[in-house]
């Protein structure tokens, strides 16, 4: 995988998301900061980024995906793979 | 006076599963238009749409919007759009039915995973409560809370029973249901009435949440004077008929849509094993004879 695409998933404009979701600065979004441990994410914001992420890629992730979203850098193979692409 | 819902607009926060959705589709058979919030992702969210063309085949508009209830960002949005699409007037019923908290024990329990935390705790009372507070306080600013509406806020007996991994949630209702009073005493100069419904146990997709659910709806069911559990169908008639009035004089009040569950002692109501009424059963005279 590249820096900073996977081609189908610009990960820096991802980044801009979740830091808008969560409302906090993207600089904390580091490529590897855990949700839950790093940043303080609880069961409702994972829902929000759920749902945001859905919309604006235009997926549907099941139960069992939502384990992988845990970090920038899953989320967005997770998202690429959703998308059809190679992660 | 009684007067009809037609025309009228009901919002509901918590549209699209359990009592939520069942009031939706009830409120729409009555000829109100509706107004719903939801918060679901995967096939929760594919499911909305049926839910919307089925509302819609009453004869009636339906709006849905999939975001986060509790947060304050989604009412600065759907606020104006609430405005707008009654023209002024707001919604004649305001629903609170969001279910979403953390379901955990407060210390180590065998069995369970780890305990509750201050985030966990305060979220659920967010979403579960304080919520209720800040639409009706929004609504209220944006003058869309008019003489004659209703507001309904979905309790529990979880407000007066513990399970071991209700306490959070069993916190938010009872805070839910002091907000109630407060907001009915606040409201009662616009003449607006609210009220907290205390539902039996219903199977919602909230219920089966639960880690304990099996064990207290077997019990429950047998427990009811009824003889079955409350269904989100019981609850959306109860709504439907305590908003057929422009009185709000019926207001403050936690009333219970449960078949008398919460009254009923222990299992001594029980109808037997079978669904064979009472009277069918030699059992209680043989016991008498004696």
């Amino acid at each position: 995988m590249t820096e900073n695409s996977t081609g189908l998933v610009d990960k820096e404009d991802l980044r801009e998301t979740l830091a808008e979701i969560l409302d906090i600065d993207s600089e904390e979004i580091t490529d590897d900061a855990n949700f839950v441990d790093d940043l303080g994410v609880d069961s409702l914001m994972a829902l929000e980024i759920t749902v945001r992420l859905e919309k604006k890629y235009g997926v549907r992730m099941q139960e069992n995906e939502l384990v992988e979203v845990t970090s920038l850098n899953k989320t967005c193979r997770l998202l690429t793979e959703k998308l059809g692409g190679q992660p | 006076m009684l007067i009809p819902l037609r025309g009228s607009w009901s919002m509901i926060l918590g549209a699209s599963s359990g009592m939520g959705r069942a009031t939706a589709l009830a409120l729409s058979q009555a000829g109100s238009n509706i107004i719903g919030v939801h918060f679901d992702h995967g096939p929760a969210a594919e499911s909305v749409a049926d839910l919307v063309k089925e509302i819609e085949g009453y004869g009636v508009q339906a709006r849905f919007w999939n975001m986060n209830a509790a947060s304050a960002r989604t009412r600065a949005e759907l606020v104006p759009l609430v405005a707008e699409l009654t023209d002024g007037a707001g919604p004649r019923i305001l629903m609170h039915s969001l279910a979403f908290g953390s379901l955990v024990p407060y210390l180590p329990r065998a069995g369970h995973g780890p305990t509750l935390v201050q985030r966990q705790l305060e979220m659920t009372v967010d979403v579960m409560a304080h919520s209720l507070v800040y639409w009706v306080q929004d609504l209220v600013a944006a003058r869309l809370l008019r003489r004659g509406a209703k507001v309904f806020a979905m309790t529990s007996a979880g407000v007066v029973q513990a399970l071991p991994s209700y306490g959070a949630v069993s916190a938010a209702k009872a805070a839910l249901e002091s907000h109630v009073r407060q907001l009915a005493c606040e409201l009662a100069p616009h003449g607006v009435a609210v009220n907290a419904l205390r539902a039996g146990v219903t199977v919602t997709p909230s219920l089966r949440r639960i880690p304990e659910h099996a064990e207290f709806v077997a019990r429950a069911g047998s427990g009811n004077p009824h003889g079955r559990l409350t269904e989100p169908e019981d609850v959306a008639e109860a709504v439907v008929l305590l908003s057929g009035t422009d009185s709000s004089w019926l207001t403050g009040n936690t009333i219970g849509v449960d078949g008398g569950e919460l009254l009923a002692a222990g299992n001594a109501w029980e109808l037997g094993n079978g669904s064979a009424p009472r009277d069918a059963t030699p059992a209680t005279t043989a016991a008498a004879d004696r």
